[in-house]
């Protein structure tokens, strides 16, 4: 078998998995066939992506001919693969994940498979108009996730804006394809490669492209729809749509921009680069002052949809100056934060879904103390959290760690631009770090740490088994990830040589990366992993010469508090930690409180756009139907007088009939 | 150079830090009494405060998780982790295969990270601020370290330390403006995050009951207070490295290593004296004034920056 059956398999099981879930209902055991078989499916797409990329040509298979639009076709090219592979990796941890949640049975079990079924055919297909048709189905689908509380009208509303800014992306991406097809008169990703397109179309074509992908992207200023969506969403659905589904707008820009179009301007990659940053820095403020868990995890998404960007940004500039190692830099940091974010995100978002499970809310204000009844949950949260706040030496770092280095190589080369930005850029990306260790701080401490401050988190129990089996395999993928990364860079380095046509750069050897050149920077994760842990044996050594162990330790007694009685209400709650933060920084709050609205006002405005025409398309049934009936209606009432319910006066009636009939009769007749 | 030969370098400089950090803490304290009028404790009074701080029994709050007990421990071998990737003794990183620049910035984050959490876990009001403290501070200082350490990256072509060290130790970098402002600029930060007085705000000790160590004792919170201690000598010779890295062995041998011992230990002092000077010449800020001053190593950090692109 090669790697197109393996994806044809993939998606077979996928739509099998959905149709179990869908016909089985709510019951346990239909969760669980659905679930292996998901598992099943993902792990055919990771073989899939495996295959592709041991191959030494793209293999295609033509599914349906659709003479106007061309024909449907997969494939899969290094590229794709390795967004196939992507969706497998982390569709195999939802599928775990949801066997042990009651939630993901019948339509949402549906839906959720649909879902990934969709986002492999966006990545694999080869056509731009069935390309878009999937991505509307994956939106629609996503939709669906996303109001599967839709008795509750704030989730209902929620949905509608997502649906509103992912729509208004397809319609610029539409505009895009049908520029692109007046062109070349064919909807083909082949042609559109090989047909020659003026710059300026080029140019609007990338305009069109970016502000569409990077909508669904959530990049800023595109971004207030994330928050509310993945706070809707249910948890393993947050998890898909932050890990994967925002990567294959990633992948869009890389299909069309780099692949399919070439990039022909230096300021492609500096838009994108700046936007990066923006998405970045925003991203860190605004996750900082939320207190519901899941809202804090979506704006730190934007933030690392940021960091990707930068990576792009850097990687599309490097094309477009012919600098191929600024090129290779940029993308392999792009595609490896891609990677490392997918897997620590979703990590976080299962275990706050295994939280909020437990403590039947989303408010970290609510939690705390969980880290003594949940200690598995706590550690795999605390690996994620660590790799998301980029603390060294997981994967979240490695991946910054390169883009730090792509951003000093771009500010070494001689151009002026970047040369002022880049040292700029890259202190934005440390501000954005340091920040997001408050944030993964307060995540973790808000839930885990410190007094239980609710009921239900006093009364909290472990994950079930298959939680924590799939948050345990993503967070060893975090590790793996980060101390295996001479391994995983230089195999995503040759992935990047086979989208952008440039050789190959070496950036491992050994233990170590570096960014192609080792006199510039030398990284190992792995040995400074090693040491740190080497290196605890040095306190403990100190303690031991000292005698200090004999002492033991008591573990009974309430924290200080100047000699009153402690309640658990005197610890620092969540919102109460990022109070210098707001003060400091009022503006940039208060910016987002304002420009919300007039955002909210074009919701508001389509909402009510809706309403007229709903109020609208009925006028015929309003003036002519309804008073029609309301006549025959009111007639009938007035003939109801008639019915006495009396035996006498029905018999006069009919004796009153029969006269008429005999006047009626006997009067023509001329008697 | 031979490996073996920087490895032997690598653990005498950590051990030299680990010893030394109590020493000159001590030695701040002396001369903050001296200059203070009074007599101060003796200067080995900080190893007599940790010997007896171990042998003590440890109480714990019952809030507190394991994440709480793991803190001391994490900061302690994250520093020495940092000390054995200077270039201290020699003008080479003596673990310079294991990390540049920017991890080494990015590892001062893992101890701030579980000292915070710590904090938090602790249930204490005062931990929990404590924290809030640092972070916020450590936001505000992060940017200027970063473009100080770029400056200087992008004047010797590598962010590798010991790349950078040489080049400065051979006088291969012309000071410039560039040079001098990010040296103010970065002496400036490594003075905050020292948790030197006018910004003492996190482990303050006489309001907040120094905030994050609240809820230790025993021998935790000895390994606790001995990490703080080489964190600021950790951040001081993270200074003498970048910026005055003279003294410092080129080849390896017994001679220069003990040369380069007493230059380390001279620059320390004076680093430490002037810290000192300063810290008691000024009061303390209170803490949501703080982002002000801080704006101004950020400004020179700028100012810095833009003298390299000038060429200055």
């Amino acid at each position: 078998m090669d790697a197109i059956q393996f994806i044809m398999l993939s998606l077979l099981l996928y739509c099998c998995a959905a149709l179990v879930a869908l016909l089985g209902g709510g019951g346990r055991a239909a969760r669980l066939a659905a679930g292996w078989v998901s598992l099943l499916a993902s792990l055919a797409g990771v073989v899939s992506a495996a295959m592709a990329f041991a191959a030494s040509d793209s293999p295609t298979i033509a599914l349906l001919q659709l003479p106007p639009f061309g024909v449907l076709a997969l494939q899969i090219d290094p590229l794709s693969a390795f967004f196939v592979g992507l969706i497998g990796l982390i569709g195999a941890a939802t599928s775990l994940y949801s066997m042990s949640s009651p939630s993901v049975s019948g339509a949402v079990g549906f839906f959720t498979y649909s879902f990934l079924a969709a986002m492999l055919l966006v990545v694999s297909v080869n056509n731009g108009f069935f390309f878009l048709l999937f991505w509307e189905l994956m939106t629609l689908l996503s939709y669906f996730l996303v109001i599967w509380k839709y008795q509750d009208r704030e989730s209902v509303k929620t949905g509608y804006l997502y649906m509103l800014v992912a729509h208004v992306g397809a319609a610029l991406l539409l505009t895009a394809f049908l520029i692109l097809y007046w062109q070349t008169d064919s909807f083909s990703f082949r042609l559109w490669h090989q047909a020659w397109v003026s710059p300026g179309v080029k140019t609007v074509v990338f305009l069109l492209i970016f502000v569409g992908f990077g909508a669904k992207a959530g990049m800023a200023p595109l971004h207030f729809w994330a928050p509310g969506t993945y706070s809707a969403a249910p948890d393993h659905a947050s998890a898909l749509m932050s890990a994967v589904m925002k990567k294959t707008a990633v992948y869009g820009l890389l299909r069309f921009c780099v692949d399919l179009l070439g990039v022909s301007a230096w300021w492609w990659g500096f838009v994108i680069l700046l936007f990066g940053v923006a998405s970045t820095v925003i991203g860190a403020f605004y996750a900082l002052t939320e207190r519901d868990i899941k809202r804090l995890l979506a704006y730190s998404s934007v933030e690392n949809v940021g960091i990707i960007l930068m990576g792009v940004g850097v990687g599309m500039f490097g094309l477009a100056v012919q600098q191929p190692v600024l090129a290779t830099l940029g993308l392999l940091a792009a595609l490896y934060h891609l990677l490392n974010h997918a897997f620590f995100k979703a990590m976080l978002f299962l275990g706050a879904g295994q939280v909020i499970a437990q403590t039947g809310t989303q408010d970290l204000n609510r939690m705390g103390g969980l880290a003594r009844r949940m200690p598995w949950t706590a550690l795999t949260f605390l690996v994620g959290a660590l790799a998301a706040a980029a603390v060294p030496p997981l994967n979240g770092f490695v991946s910054e760690w390169f883009t730090y280095q792509a951003l000093f190589t771009a500010s070494a080369i001689p151009f002026f631009a970047m040369r002022v930005f880049a040292p700029l850029f890259a202190v934005s990306l440390a501000l954005a770090g340091a920040l997001a260790l408050m944030v993964y701080i307060k995540a973790y401490g808000g839930a885990f740490a410190g007094p239980a401050r609710s009921q239900p988190a006093a009364a909290a129990q472990e994950s079930n088994s298959a939680a924590l089996f799939s948050l345990f395999y993503l967070s060893l993928g975090c590790l793996i990830l980060g101390l295996g990364a001479p391994w995983v860079v230089s195999w995503i380095a040759g992935v990047v040589s086979q989208i952008t046509h440039v050789p190959a750069i070496a950036v491992s050897s050994g233990w170590q990366v570096f960014p192609a050149d080792p006199g510039q920077a030398v990284f190992s994760p792995l040995l400074a992993a090693l040491l740190l842990i080497g290196l605890l044996v040095a306190p403990l050594l100190i303690i031991a010469l000292y005698g200090g162990f004999r002492a033991g330790r008591r573990s009974d007694v309430e924290p200080w508090a100047c000699g009153y009685g402690y309640s658990s209400s005197m610890s620092l709650t969540a919102s109460s930690f990022d109070q210098p933060v707001k003060a400091t920084f009022q503006l940039l709050y208060w910016l987002r409180t304002r420009l919300n609205k007039p955002f909210q006002a074009i919701a508001e405005f389509s909402r009510s756009t809706v309403r007229q025409i709903l109020r609208a398309e009925p006028a015929i049934e309003t003036i002519v139907t309804r008073p029609a009936t309301r006549l025959v209606e009111s007639a009938g009432q007035w003939i109801q007088a008639l019915q006495m319910g009396d035996i006498r006066v029905y018999c006069l009636y009919i004796i009153l009939t029969l006269a008429v009939l005999l006047f009626a009769i006997f009067g023509r007749s001329g008697l | 150079m031979t490996p073996a030969g920087l490895i032997g370098v690598g653990v005498l400089q950590a051990l030299l830090l680990l010893v030394a950090a109590p020493l000159f803490s001590g030695f701040a304290r002396v001369l903050r009494a001296k200059i203070q009028n009074r007599k101060g404790p003796p200067v080995l009074q900080n190893f007599l405060d940790l010997a007896k701080l171990m042998k003590r029994q440890e109480v714990v709050s019952e809030q507190a998780g394991w994440v709480f007990h793991a803190a001391p421990y994490v900061l302690m071998s994250t520093m020495l982790l940092v000390a054995l990737l200077l270039p201290v003794l020699a003008v080479q990183s003596p673990l310079g295969a294991a990390g540049d620049l920017i991890l080494l910035i990015y590892l001062f984050a893992l101890p701030r990270f579980f000292l915070s959490l710590a904090g938090l876990d602790s249930g204490s009001p005062f931990g929990g601020i404590g924290s809030r403290r640092e972070l916020f501070i450590s936001a505000l200082v992060e940017p200027v370290l970063l473009l100080v350490v770029f400056v200087m990256a992008l004047l010797a072509g590598s962010t590798n330390l010991g790349t950078i060290s040489g080049k400065v130790a051979a006088g291969a970098l012309p000071p410039s403006m560039a040079f001098w402002l990010g040296l103010a600029a970065f002496a400036f930060a490594s003075f905050i995050e020292m948790g030197k007085l006018p910004f003492d705000l996190a482990e303050a000790e006489q309001e907040l009951q120094e905030g994050p160590l609240a809820e230790y004792s025993g021998r935790s919170l000895a390994i606790l207070k001995w990490g703080l201690y080489l964190r600021q000598l950790v951040l001081a010779a993270l200074f003498l490295a970048l910026f005055l890295p003279f003294g410092s062995m080129r080849v390896l041998s017994p001679a220069g290593a003990l040369l380069a011992i007493a230059a380390f230990l001279l620059k320390a002092v004076v680093f430490y004296f002037i810290a000192a000077v300063l810290e008691n010449a000024m009061a303390r800020i209170r803490f949501m004034k703080s982002p002000a001053t801080i704006w101004l190593a950020l400004g020179a950090a700028v100012l810095s920056f833009v003298f390299y692109l000038a060429h200055v």
